[in-house]
């Protein structure tokens, strides 16, 4: 293990991942600095949900390998698991909970001690605006509250690292700056928080590294000035990305004003 | 119109087989199992061309007939949810004119294996009733009448059925209702069975279900061929009635879900449940929390609800024979199948989790933890259920020297049947309905599939045991020190069994922890 995988909080190198013929994630590397705000963006199906459930021990890549604060995710799982929360995107919940028992389940999964999952559960209930919502079942959640449960069972064992998948997804506005305040209080105490994210402007505003993926590749990758390069992020994703389509004077019967 | 969406039923069904190659080979065998069945029925319907009288064809194809109506309307409600992918509820931004809409859904429900058979077995009645000309001409249109009478009254009530269960709660309730309906429909069944025998009952039978709408169309013909005419046709015009009735109530019941796509759920009360309920009782483990998840799960999830309801209620059946006052012998298994059943059941829990597993996964919970604490309420139910089921069928018999042999028997199954469970669920998830579908669904092919598992499950179990079923047989013969033997040797063998089974089980759990998950995500 270099001294590289020690200091970074997540270091991916040549993760490969092929779902049948088509390569999801091509040899990707890619280096999280500790106390990193790190945004992940890129368009849909670029392979940023394949690559965070490699990094994170969700999904076992063809090749390469991940390490959290220099253990082997692949190899030192119990220790990697120990150091990360997470959130993935697309997947169910055991929705047959109530939100305080969602919490308190991930917290005794890990082998905590009750009263302190009991308490901590509380604490994150009242942040993240769902203390009514505690003895609410999951499945009669909204989708932004259940992103909020979540994330409350990402953070119960206060990890090193977060790994967020779309976290601001169908999420509301005031639980979005609710989530944006805690993940910044959460990045100034010394964290380091991944989410990958396809608003570009949200990005912009709280990550202070980026990367652009597409095609399972990393297309620029650096703190958000170099990778901006003078453009806002959303003109330099499209340059590098491509395949905006000009739409010019196409589609010209569906101007209503003609007629 | 009609045709776009008889060819877009097409489509689904060819897409659906796309999937898998296991689904393709499960659809394969069910459509050879069902081609059995259904040449062995129609070689039955062409001999009953040449038997005389044509009672036993009356009475075969009114019976037979009326079941399969009844299945036909039976069978939206037990597979509810399973193909929602011609809910009327879609079709509702699309502007499709409603005639048109019922006749494309009429025609594309024909589409598919329940309705070809069914129409094949329609038309082969007609080589039943070819015995004279008039019967000829009436006998096609009875059976087209009949059919297509399946058809729409299985969509009325398909289509009712999605109306009233938009709600979360109400939907739920509803297979732990058709548990009870079918416990019910069974005691009947076998009483009516029971009296086969009696003299004019079958007949009696045949006479009222001929007049019922169920009936009706089926046993038309039969009323030309015995020469009462008149009365025949007065079943046929009765039968296109009961037909275009089912047709227009469909069409209303249609039009109300295009007009309320989302129905009257003006949101249901949400469930609450204030603390930590079985999580602030269990110990604080990670063993205990997946303990507590599950007990929660087996209460509020239908998909458990009703297995657990199954499975009290099956052993209770095995009182009837005796109840009856035909011998008490089976009511001795009560304990054992209990036991049986409780065992290997969640044989396929990691299925039921569906995606929501990535919270073990991530988390890093060990594999003891995982297999361990899913059999806590199956656990909890059989220290209640095992003695008591032992000791109900003592007090039937009488025969207490009994007692320790049959809780034996039904400990050896149910630790044996834990230790299959917990290698099984950890080697391979079957598909199986997500949380909050039908209980009863499944993926199209899945089903032969999983019975090839479920056989070789039930099996292993039953192999297991052997050596205690036969010292439990010299038990029954009367040798109490052997009924003794029976309940030290179950508790010794099945724990043996549990043990090895949780230990390899939880093995295989931490090497395919990762590619569980990935099974899950494709089959869901």
């Amino acid at each position: 293990m270099g001294s590289r995988e020690a200091s970074a909080a997540l270091s991916l190198q040549g993760l490969s991942k092929a779902y049948g013929s088509t390569l999801a994630v091509d040899r990707l590397d890619l280096e999280v600095p500790r106390g990193s705000f790190f945004g992940l963006v890129g368009p849909n199906g670029a392979g940023k949900t394949t690559t965070l459930s490699m990094a994170t021990g969700l999904l076992r890549p063809d090749a390469g390998t991940a390490h959290v604060l220099g253990h082997d995710v692949w190899s030192d799982t119990a220790h990697a698991k120990r150091l990360v929360g997470i959130l993935p995107d697309g997947l169910r919940l055991f929705d047959r909970l109530t939100g305080l028992q969602l919490i308190c389940y991930s917290g005794l999964l890990r082998g905590m001690n009750r009263g302190v999952v009991t308490e901590r559960a509380h604490e994150l209930l009242g942040a993240l605006g769902l203390a009514d919502a505690g003895g609410t079942l999951v499945v009669d959640y909204s989708a932004g509250m259940s992103k909020k449960i979540s994330l409350a069972c990402a953070l119960i064992h206060a990890p090193r690292l977060l790994v967020l998948d779309e976290p601001f997804e169908a999420v509301d506005p005031i639980s979005a700056s609710t989530i944006r305040q805690i993940l910044e209080g959460y990045a100034a105490s010394g964290g380091t928080v991944i989410l990958s994210s396809h608003v570009m402007d949200l990005v912009q505003r709280l990550c202070d590294r980026v990367a652009i993926v597409a095609g399972g590749e990393i297309r620029a990758v650096g703190t958000l000035e170099e990778v901006r390069s003078g453009m806002t992020l959303e003109e330099r994703f499209v340059h590098l990305v491509g395949g905006a389509t000009d739409v010019g004077e196409g589609l010209s019967w569906l101007r209503t004003s003609s007629d | 119109m009609v045709a776009h969406i008889v060819g877009l039923k097409l489509l689904l069904l060819r897409n659906g087989l796309r999937r898998s190659t296991l689904q393709r080979v499960g659809m394969v065998l069910g459509a050879l199992y069902g081609l059995g069945v259904l040449v062995a029925v129609l070689s039955g319907l062409i001999a009953l061309r040449f038997e005389l009288p044509s009672d036993v064809a009356r009475t075969v194809i009114t019976i037979g007939g009326s079941a399969v109506t009844l299945g036909w309307m039976v069978m939206p409600i037990f597979a509810f949810g399973a193909d929602e992918t011609l809910d009327p509820a879609r079709f509702s931004t699309m502007a499709v004119p409603l005639r048109q809409l019922v006749l494309g859904l009429l025609l594309s429900s024909m589409v598919g294996v329940p309705a070809l058979v069914t129409a094949v077995l329609g038309l082969a009645t007609v080589i039943t009733w070819s015995r004279s000309v008039l019967a000829l001409v009436v006998a096609p249109v009875a059976a087209v009448v009949a059919v297509l009478t399946c058809v729409a009254l299985s969509r009325v009530i398909s289509t009712a059925f999605s109306a009233i269960s938009r709600n979360r709660r109400t939907r739920e309730s509803v297979p732990v209702v058709m548990v009870l309906l079918s416990v019910g429909l069974w005691v009947v069944g076998s009483s009516i069975m029971d009296r086969l025998a009696t003299p004019g009952l079958l007949r009696r039978i045949t006479d009222v279900l001929g007049w019922t709408p169920l009936g009706l169309a089926w046993s038309a013909p039969a009323d030309i061929v015995d020469g009462a005419v008149g009365s025949g046709l007065l079943r046929l015009s009765l039968a296109v009635i009961v037909l275009v009735l089912a047709l227009f109530a469909w069409k209303s019941l249609l039009r109300g879900a295009l007009e309320n796509p989302r129905g009257v759920s003006g949101g249901s009360p949400a469930s609450r449940d204030a603390g930590l309920g079985w999580f602030g009782r269990v110990p604080a483990t990670p063993t205990g929390a997946v303990a507590a998840r599950s007990l929660i799960a087996w209460r509020r999830d239908p998909r458990y609800v009703t297995s657990g309801a199954l499975m009290i209620l099956i052993p209770l059946g095995l009182l009837l024979p005796t109840l009856t006052g035909r011998g008490s012998f089976w009511t001795l298994a009560m304990a054992p199948a209990a036991g049986f059943m409780l065992g290997w059941s969640t044989h396929n829990d990691i299925a039921y989790d569906g995606t929501a597993f990535w919270g073990h996964v991530s988390t890093g919970v060990s594999g003891r933890a995982d297999r361990v604490g899913r059999l806590a309420p199956t656990a909890m139910a059989a220290s209640v259920l095992l003695p008591g089921y032992a000791t109900v069928a003592c007090l039937l018999t009488g025969r207490w020297s009994y007692w320790p042999a049959l809780l034996g028997i039904g400990l050896g199954f149910l630790l044996s049947g834990f230790g299959v469970a917990s290698v099984m669920s950890a080697l391979q998830p079957l598909p199986a309905p997500g949380p909050g579908e039908n209980p009863f669904g499944a993926p199209p092919g899945s089903s032969a599939l999983t019975v090839v598992t479920q056989a070789v499950a039930g099996a292993a179990v039953f192999v297991l045991n052997l050596p205690l079923l036969a010292i439990g047989v010299g038990a029954l013969l009367g040798r109490v020190w052997m009924s003794w033997l029976c309940l030290g040797l179950g508790v010794v063998l099945g724990s043996a069994a549990f043990l090895f089974g949780t230990w390899w089980g939880s093995r295989i759990y931490e090497r395919r922890a990762p590619e569980l998950l990935a099974t899950l995500s494709r089959i869901r």
